[in-house]
């Protein structure tokens, strides 16, 4: 097992290193003179020659890139070019807001899954399947943001009371009841296509599972059916949805970026969101960066979590 | 996003292909569903500008924020404009970013995948860790920061989504080509000295064209929903271009007035055209995937 992990993340060293060279090359392609940019108002040539210099925009392109990955390796992220504050530093302050509205929406999506997939399974071709089979198909259809709309629309606008409002963040240290209160809306939107893709997952999972001689075994011995789903098929059905989880933290931070722009919610998705139009590259590149190499850290643990869960996988062959 | 690689499919004669289909149509109505509904959005998408009614960008102030009625089937925006006309033409920036962008990946990523699963050694390794790179980022991410880098444009939301869409064929197509390279006719092919251009298009691409085709349809069905974030968040077709995803952001400041048609028709857009691929996609992996097809 240490093998494997050693060995994953041996092969997580060239892909880091394209990663990082995919989103500075990306960053170098943008139109515009950064120093422009970074400058504002100035337009004095002294000046922007020396702004220049200090970005290190004048240096030919490798070293530029050395400069940025040493500075990258140390946690420097450089500088907004419009509040001139650390991006990191800017990262972090958000990362909370972002992680408690992915952990909300994961939650919803898995336990939502779980329970309607179980169902589902049990009573194949019953109504409830046929209903919940219909979801998942609209459910990955359903553009989050059309969704994030209706969701407003109707539980801010048309039903009277306001139960929850259109948008908005309060910490949860200073008001945990309005805190939840804003979060319900955005953690449905952004859970709703991962709740499809679970919910699917789950119940073929189960399916597969049901057709198994070691179920038509235990229900020859006489155990009681409520048994035999919980101690024999979840147990196995629920291996591949490991994996699942894994993929969502990616479906998470993409959602985040659209989700936490409908909701007004001061994550790092609406941090690069609001950076694009002011070409604020560092801060877009940093976010970026940060999403990837988070995505990459959780296909890892998954696949290290899916390989010890399941022995019958061979971490010979996981990792070709 | 995490690639599936469907089993090899071992050429089968072209009257076997087309009956199996037939019976599959015949005996799946999901598939006669999914395949009109797609033809639906397609007839839309070529004649939008014929059968929309009014011109989606004229201005008529005196209209403005009609509700949906006989003359406005979806209602006016906040200048007059017909939603339902913008939501008709706007068909066209959607299904051209898909197509396109589809188009990108899929000619980029079946080269790779092809001359990667046939090539082998080096060339492998560096394609497949370059795939491996793109699939490092959350594919909306990536098509954000890609369009972010080069513009706000509608090319650009092309550029960046068929990029995106690239590692899915790259990654099926390779898999597919290891599944077969080995087999005899593939070194009778080599043995009659055949070049390797024409072991790989007329012995070895024929075997991975199912798994293709399902891809690319489910892979449009992504890009039409990929290309509305993007328009969503500005990074798409600019104003007063309609565009699905735009047409929704500008309408998100008329909700507190309850205006939700300009939203609505909009959204009701992009959840059908995303379905319809998604559901003709699903229902062609039945069809032409034979493990499925046993299986039920």
């Amino acid at each position: 097992m240490t093998t494997y992990i050693l060995r994953r993340l041996v092969l997580m060293v060239p892909v880091a290193f394209l990663v990082t060279i995919g989103v500075f090359i990306l960053i170098r392609l943008s139109p515009g003179d950064p120093a422009l940019v970074f400058a504002g108002e100035e337009r004095d040539p002294t000046a922007l020659a020396a702004i220049r210099e200090q970005m290190g925009l004048d240096k030919p392109l490798p070293v530029q890139y050395v400069v940025w990955v040493t500075r990258l390796a140390q946690g420097d992220l450089g500088r907004s070019f419009q509040t001139h504050q650390r991006v990191l530093e800017a990262i972090v302050e958000r990362l909370p807001a972002t992680a408690e509205l992915g952990l909300a929406a994961l939650v919803f999506s898995v336990g939502v899954a779980l329970v309607v997939g179980i169902i589902s399974a049990i009573k194949r071709n019953s109504a409830i399947d046929l209903l919940s089979t219909s979801v998942t198909l609209a459910g990955v259809s359903f553009p989050s943001f059309f969704l994030g709309i209706v969701l407003i629309l109707l539980f801010a606008y048309v039903i009277p009371g306001r139960i929850f409002p259109p948008g908005g963040y309060t910490a949860f240290t200073t008001d945990a009841g309005d805190n939840l209160r804003r979060l319900v809306l955005p953690a449905i939107t952004l859970a709703t296509a991962s709740l499809a893709v679970n919910l699917r997952q789950v119940r073929s999972s189960l399916l597969d599972v049901f057709g198994h001689e070691y179920m038509r075994t235990a229900r020859a011995k006489g155990l009681r059916e409520r048994t035999v789903v919980t101690r024999h098929a979840l147990k196995n059905a629920l291996i591949p949805v490991v994996t699942l989880i894994g993929i969502q933290v990616g479906a998470i931070i993409e959602g985040a970026f659209i989700t936490e722009t409908i909701f007004f919610w001061p994550g790092i998705g609406r941090l690069a969101v609001t950076a694009i139009p002011s070409q604020d590259y560092p801060v877009v590149q940093g976010v970026v960066l940060v999403s990837a190499f988070s995505y990459m850290v959780s296909t890892l643990l998954v696949d290290v979590l899916y390989a010890w869960l399941d022995p019958r996988i061979s971490y010979e062959s996981a990792t070709a | 996003m995490s690639g599936t690689t469907l089993p090899a499919v071992l050429r089968v004669p072209r009257a076997d292909r087309a009956s199996s289909i037939g019976y599959f149509l015949r005996h799946n109505p999901r598939m006669i569903v999914g395949g009109a509904l797609v033809l639906a959005w397609l007839f839309i998408f070529v004649f939008a500008r014929v059968i929309a009614p009014y011109d989606p960008l004229k201005v008529n102030v005196a209209d403005a924020l009609l509700p949906p009625g006989p003359a406005h089937w979806l209602g006016t925006d906040d200048l007059g404009r017909d939603v339902f006309s913008r939501v008709l033409v706007g068909s066209q920036v959607s299904l051209r970013v898909g197509i396109i962008s589809v188009a990108i990946g899929f000619f980029v990523g079946v080269s790779l995948g092809l001359a990667a699963g046939y090539l082998g050694g080096l060339f492998d390794l560096l394609a497949m860790r370059a795939v491996d790179a793109l699939l490092a980022f959350p594919a909306l991410v990536l098509a954000i920061a890609i369009t972010a880098a080069l513009g706000p444009k509608i090319e650009n939301a092309m550029i960046a989504i068929g990029i995106v869409a690239i590692p899915a064929y790259a990654r099926l197509t390779r898999g597919q080509v290891l599944a077969v390279r080995a087999r005899e006719f593939i070194v009778a092919a080599r043995t009659i000295g055949a070049t390797p251009l024409r072991i790989v298009m007329r012995h070895i691409f024929p075997n991975v064209v199912n798994a293709l085709i399902v891809q690319a349809t489910l892979s449009t069905a992504f890009a039409i929903l990929a290309e509305a974030a993007l328009s969503f968040l500005g990074l798409g077709p600019q104003p007063p271009d309609p565009s699905w995803g735009q047409d929704i952001n500008y309408s998100q400041r008329y909700l507190p007035n309850l205006k939700w048609w300009m939203s609505v028709g909009p959204g009701l857009a992009i959840f059908s055209a995303v379905f319809a691929f998604n559901f003709l996609g699903d229902a062609l992996r039945d069809a032409l995937d034979p493990r499925l097809r046993r299986s039920g």
